[in-house]
């Protein structure tokens, strides 16, 4: 055999993809184990995808780095802000399946729906760990694959087809206007490495050249789709209302950290020289973002649509981080997804608690009168309310305080006077929602789930929701060591 | 002088079979036509040295994309004289089309990228390099963990295109193969006394 000499050397730290790699193979052994079991039992799929994700978990603690590990010849980085974000996304991951589990337990061929939801975190997780826009797209290209599947998985609902079909569509577009933007910003520097970008751009000092606008314009573009940014939103309330209610939550949940580790990625390694440029189209957009977000939830009559519409009213609070542009607001990002995360996927379990008899109890008008029903559950969703409000002393306070104080810091005043306005706006249409709980008379009988994981759910939630608001330093400090070495 | 006979043999024959996609009016024939315009492609790709882009695309567009569009043109049952009136419908926007791309080709021959000289440096290029090989080097040690994402892509397309298109109809009459295996004669036949 002729001796072949290879040109480049065995990749060093393959450990770091530890946590990709057990996902890989465990998400497809469970495929396969899937067929095994009978469907009386396949609860149990559902929990060894949460084991699969635990054990991702672990490994992603133990080999918990101190700096930035490069792997793959620099297509893959391992540092503290990649892995935080990976211990996020397990966590909504982990949590959407459990709510999951008495929602999809009537449906035909459920073992397929716990092994895409895996598939689609794998797509996230290396999305987040990518230095290279190839790594970038793939990543992108998978989770996207996933949730498109999911989002139509009710083949029986028309809603769920006919939104799964708009999200494909404009998706695919997306895909391509953030491929048409890579292929630009390759046509400049030659490479598709972020650091090797970022430095082509910087040494051509030429940032007003139409290639590389046109190229940072479609990147953006497409990045802003993924994260449900105005004017790229329009997909958000249609996805949302279709989907399967656990994947709403999955979606609004997962899907924005992964983008946004992307966005902040790009804008410290690849965009650095220019600044101006990418500040001023962000801060388009997040003014357009935070209005269209707050004022359109107002007129919605459908919960899903209502949480839809104020996932991109939070989006664009959380694009303050971004234009920060500093250490301060890259750790505030990850506070407002942590908590963000916790608040969504409590009041998505309480939403899937209503559902009887085939009924989906998601209209607003379904939720008049809980409280002298349920005041357990009145009071739950009462906090998650106040706290996306940003009510102080709860957890949700905090979070609009961190990338608040972040944008302040770096100079932004008049945004965040901006930000403030349409907080007060958000308020308002959550708050209503509180007033039809406790004030207003029961209109149709309530018939609830019974299911110990998901009031477990609920309930732990809901402590967090306090126990952040009372004592929130642990996570900030926790995100502020995070960011540490990104820039 | 052999080299340039063959280049006007494959570029002659894949313009007939562009002109014979789009003049023939049986559907079938059109794809049979593009299938020998790819072959011709392939040809031209082999005489500048990319044996593995003549490989791909013989493989890939004749053995796979084509198949796939027979039978789409077979189960959809296209109706050519329904297309032929809705002809002037869309000339306008295949007009503009044509233009532009006419207008490009026209610009990007007289920028001067294609002068002699670099036309001579183009040519066997990669006359010493065993293109596959080159390709399958890198690809499998630099570009190793982009492959196996989009292997795990391809396997979620997969398993995506079956869990929405399966059809777990309850009134659907299923073969029962063990039973039909397990059948005894008593079970079908019965002797009935006259």
């Amino acid at each position: 055999m002729a001796n072949v000499t290879f040109p480049f050397p065995f990749p060093d730290h393959l450990i770091t993809l530890l946590p990709e790699m057990i996902v890989a193979v465990l998400a497809m052994t469970l495929l396969l184990v899937d067929l095994f079991i009978s469907k009386e039992n396949k609860v149990w799929t559902a929990y060894m995808a949460v084991i699969t994700i635990v054990v991702a978990a672990i490994a992603t603690i133990q080999l918990y780095p101190a700096g930035s590990i490069e792997a793959f010849y620099g297509f893959f980085v391992f540092d503290p802000f990649a892995a935080f974000s990976k211990l996020l996304l397990f966590a909504a991951t982990a949590i959407s399946i459990l709510i999951s589990i008495d929602y999809m337990k009537d449906e035909n061929h459920v073992g397929e729906y716990y092994v895409l939801m895996l598939f689609a975190m794998l797509g996230m997780m290396l999305m987040i760990s990518a230095t290279n826009f190839i790594i970038l797209y793939l990543g992108m290209e998978l989770m996207a694959l996933c949730t498109y599947v999911l989002v139509g998985y009710q083949r029986e609902v028309l809603r769920s087809n006919e939104a799964a079909l708009k999200y494909f569509i404009l998706g695919a577009l997306s895909s391509g206007m953030l491929l048409y933007g890579i292929t630009f910003l390759y046509g400049v520097s030659g490479s598709f490495d972020y650091s090797e970008v970022g430095a082509a751009l910087h040494a051509t000092g030429n940032s007003s050249d139409p290639a590389v606008l046109l190229g940072l314009v479609f990147l953006l573009a497409g990045l802003a789709f993924k994260v449900s940014m105005a004017p790229f939103h329009m997909w958000t309330p249609d996805a949302y209302e279709g989907a399967p209610t656990p994947i709403t939550a999955f979606m609004s949940v997962a899907p924005k950290v992964a983008g946004f580790v992307v966005i902040v990625r790009v804008a410290v390694d690849v965009l650095p020289a220019m600044q101006t440029e990418y500040m001023t189209i962000l801060t388009g957009m997040a003014i357009l973002t935070m209005a269209i977000g707050n004022l359109a939830a107002i007129a919605q009559r459908n919960i899903k649509r209502m949480l839809a519409y104020s996932t991109v009213g939070h989006v664009g609070f959380v694009v303050l981080g971004v234009i920060a542009g500093n250490a301060d607001g890259y750790a505030g990002i990850l506070v407002y997804l942590s908590i963000y995360m916790v608040m969504t996927l409590g009041i998505f379990a309480i939403i899937i608690l209503m559902r009887r008899e085939g009924i989906q109890g998601e209209l607003l008008d379904d939720f008049a009168g809980l409280s002298k029903v349920r005041p357990g559950y009145a009071l739950a969703m009462g906090l998650f309310l106040f706290s996306l409000g940003g009510i102080p002393f709860l957890a949700g306070f905090w979070a609009k305080y961190a990338v608040f104080i972040a944008a302040i810091e770096a100079g932004h005043v008049y945004l965040v006077l901006y930000a403030l306005l349409f907080s007060a706006v958000g308020a308002f249409y959550y708050i209503r929602v509180v007033k039809y709980i406790y004030f207003d008379e029961a209109r149709v009988t309530f018939e609830f789930t019974e299911s110990r994981v998901m009031q477990a759910t609920v309930v732990i939630t809901a402590v967090a929701i306090v126990a952040l608001g009372l004592y929130p330093d642990p996570l900030m400090d926790a995100c502020k060591a995070a960011v540490v070495g990104l820039i | 002088m052999l080299e340039t006979a063959f280049f006007n043999l494959f570029a002659g024959l894949s313009i007939f079979a562009g002109l014979g996609v789009v003049l023939s009016r049986n559907t079938m024939h059109a794809v049979m036509f593009l299938i020998f315009c790819f072959f011709n492609a392939a040809g031209l790709f082999f005489l500048l040295d990319a044996e593995f882009l003549g490989i791909i695309l013989i493989l890939i567009y004749v053995g796979a994309v084509m198949v796939l569009f027979m039978f789409a043109i077979m189960m959809l049952e296209v109706n050519v004289s329904k297309m032929r009136d809705n002809f002037l419908q869309y000339l306008p926007l295949g007009g503009m089309i044509a233009v532009i791309l006419m207008i490009e080709f026209v610009a990007a021959s007289t920028t001067g990228v294609f002068t002699e000289g670099a036309k001579a440096t183009a040519e066997h290029l990669a006359m010493d390099v065993n293109n596959t090989k080159e390709i399958g080097q890198v690809l499998y040690t630099k570009y190793l963990l982009g492959f196996e994402i989009a292997a795990i892509i391809l396997l979620v397309a997969l398993v995506g295109a079956i869990v929405l298109t399966i059809r777990g109809r309850k009134d659907a009459k299923y073969q029962n193969i063990s039973k039909q295996v397990n059948v005894r004669r008593e079970d079908r036949v019965r002797k009935v006394s006259m």
